[in-house]
């Protein structure tokens, strides 16, 4: 509360008071008061004035920076009325009513945009396990009816796959419930799986594949890391260069594991790399028309912060090394036995 | 041969599983009347089910736990949503294992026939044989009359492919594909490296001309 703004609310009051310090000073001077006893008169009404302004003065300061402390500690400061104490005053009344009126509009939309957002994520995810049934169908026909035409439909129907599944996952990432459970899975295994998610597009790509991975167990959610290893596989495929090949590696660090996925692609510059997993961030390669969304590296780092998976970034010039590490500290052994 | 009764309930899919399958040696049924699903498996003894989750009717789920009051045959569970709560529950109901759509085929196949396996402990083919030419799957080695060569891993998937589809011609990228199914990810180079080693070897154990090449179609034996 400020001091000066207090004092000019308080005018018509100070006003009224030297008015009756006028009339008291008339009426006393009339009935042939002495002037010293006049001023001692006004010296303690003016001492009382001024006492009971900043009594009064800091006594409500104090109550409205608690008020105020209280506001700020709040994380949803829109609840403020729950917790404040019904204030005393008449006028105070009334804002805390007004509050309490804004606080209650408030949740209800709050209430309806979460159940909105709610009921449009389920269509989203029922809409995904739909469409999937077509693709499964697409899939099965062109196995079956091998031709070079059947294999790029197939290369095709893998991109349709990937894009579907970065939806779900952004629907299921912008929530904050888990969707993911966490136990031991093989890194070699999802390694191999995400390969097979994008067998057609890295046989059209003539990507050259190693992998030096090699019973590595993990604690994880094995559907999140080969999702996050499709995008990675995926981008590796999209910025490839000549003769594109693409390595998986996995290394033990003193608290986890370290799998690295590393090609020579055209690489990320320096001064794009600390923006990578923005959303929605595309940089230079996304300029050169490589058809770049911003969402799968952002995605990538979203699901790893939920899993507690580090995410690191290595490109010089040519080629991207993408690192995940995998914590496995005493505790997951410990409880595992 | 193993029987496997297919519950699914859109047809495109149905019928190519139903290609599919039968390609690879399978009796397959696949369910014709939904209300008459446990009656027509009861009526067909398969050896296996594939079994969809979203079922016109009773959901996969139900159909499951009614067929285990009878029989413990395994169950693949196949559905396109993959979320915990599904594949908590396939398991829970006794289900085998749990796929999700769109499946790899190599996969499916590959897990049917490691079910099948293990449930029914069938002697599988360790071997083949061609033109009285033996290729040894267990031990990695290509005989012929009496004298053996040693194959690498590559060369051993590659001489089964052509074992098994013997007297055809298998296209190059037929090979390829078949080898990343198995996790080999060989490319075109690779691959004709591949088939000179094995002619290299067929060579030394007196064997000439064994894996012909058709031009521009591919290789047979």
């Amino acid at each position: 509360m400020s001091g000066k703004l207090y004092l000019k609310n308080q005018v018509p009051a100070i006003l009224v008071n030297l008015m009756g310090m006028l009339a008291l000073a008339l009426f006393l001077f009339a009935n042939g008061n002495q002037f010293q006893t006049v001023l001692f008169i006004f010296t303690v009404w003016f001492i009382i004035l001024t006492t009971c302004l900043s009594v009064v003065y800091y006594a409500r300061k104090r109550y409205l920076n608690q008020l105020l402390d209280m506001a700020e500690q709040l994380e949803e400061r829109y609840l403020i009325p729950e917790i404040m104490t019904i204030p005393r005053k008449a006028d105070e009344q009334v804002f805390y009513q007004i509050m309490k009126m804004a606080e209650k509009s408030m949740l209800e939309k709050i209430g309806a945009i979460q159940n909105e957002r709610k009921e449009y994520k389920e269509y989203i995810e029922q809409w995904i396990h739909e469409v999937k049934t077509p693709i499964t169908a697409m899939k099965l026909l062109c196995e079956n009816n091998r031709s070079s035409f059947a294999r790029e439909m197939l290369a095709e129907l893998e991109n349709i796959n990937q894009y579907t599944e970065q939806a779900l996952y952004y629907a299921r990432s912008e929530h904050t419930e888990k969707d993911y459970s966490v136990r031991e899975t093989d890194l070699c295994d999802v390694v191999h799986s995400a390969i097979a998610d994008n067998k057609y597009l890295l046989r059209q790509s003539n990507m050259t594949i190693t992998i030096n991975v090699i019973n590595n167990r993990v604690y994880t959610d094995d559907k999140w890391v080969r999702f996050i290893l499709n995008q990675i596989i995926g981008n590796a495929i999209k910025y490839r260069a000549e003769k594109p090949a693409l390595h998986f590696s996995a290394v033990k660090t003193n608290d986890g594991i370290v799998l690295s996925v590393s090609d020579n692609g055209i690489g990320i510059p320096q001064s794009d790399l600390p923006r990578i997993f923005e959303k929605g961030f595309t940089g230079r390669n996304g300029r050169i028309g490589k058809n770049s969304t911003g969402i799968g590296l952002y995605l990538c780092k979203r699901l790893c912060d939920k899993l507690g998976i580090g995410l690191a970034v290595h490109s010089e010039n040519k080629g991207t090394a993408i690192m995940l590490s995998f914590q496995l500290n005493d505790f997951v052994t410990g409880v595992q036995g | 041969m193993k029987k496997i009764f297919i519950v699914e309930d859109d047809f495109t899919i149905q019928a190519q599983l139903k290609t599919l399958l039968s390609g690879n040696g399978y009796e397959v049924f696949a369910v014709t009347d939904f209300s008459q699903t446990i009656q027509q498996i009861k009526a067909f003894v398969p050896h296996l089910v594939i079994l969809d989750i979203k079922l016109p009717g009773n959901n996969g789920f139900e159909i499951c736990s009614e067929i285990r009051t009878f029989s413990d045959i395994p169950i693949v569970f196949v559905t396109s949503s993959n979320t915990d709560m599904d594949e908590l529950n396939s398991i829970m109901l006794g289900g085998d294992a749990f796929i999700t759509k769109p499946y790899n085929t190599a996969i499916l196949l590959a897990k049917i026939a490691a079910l099948l396996k293990r449930a029914y402990s069938s002697p599988q083919a360790e071997f083949f044989a061609w033109n009285g030419v033996t290729l040894h799957l267990e031990s990695s080695v290509i005989e012929y009359n009496g004298q053996k060569a040693e194959l690498t891993k590559n060369e051993l998937k590659i001489l089964y492919y052509l074992f098994k589809n013997a007297g055809k011609i298998c296209s190059r990228n037929d090979i390829v594909d078949f080898l990343w199914d198995h996790q080999l990810y060989v490319d075109d180079n690779a691959l004709s490296v591949n088939v000179a080693r094995i002619r290299d070897k067929c060579n030394k154990i007196g064997l000439t001309d064994f894996v012909k090449t058709k031009h521009r179609q591919g290789y047979t034996l």
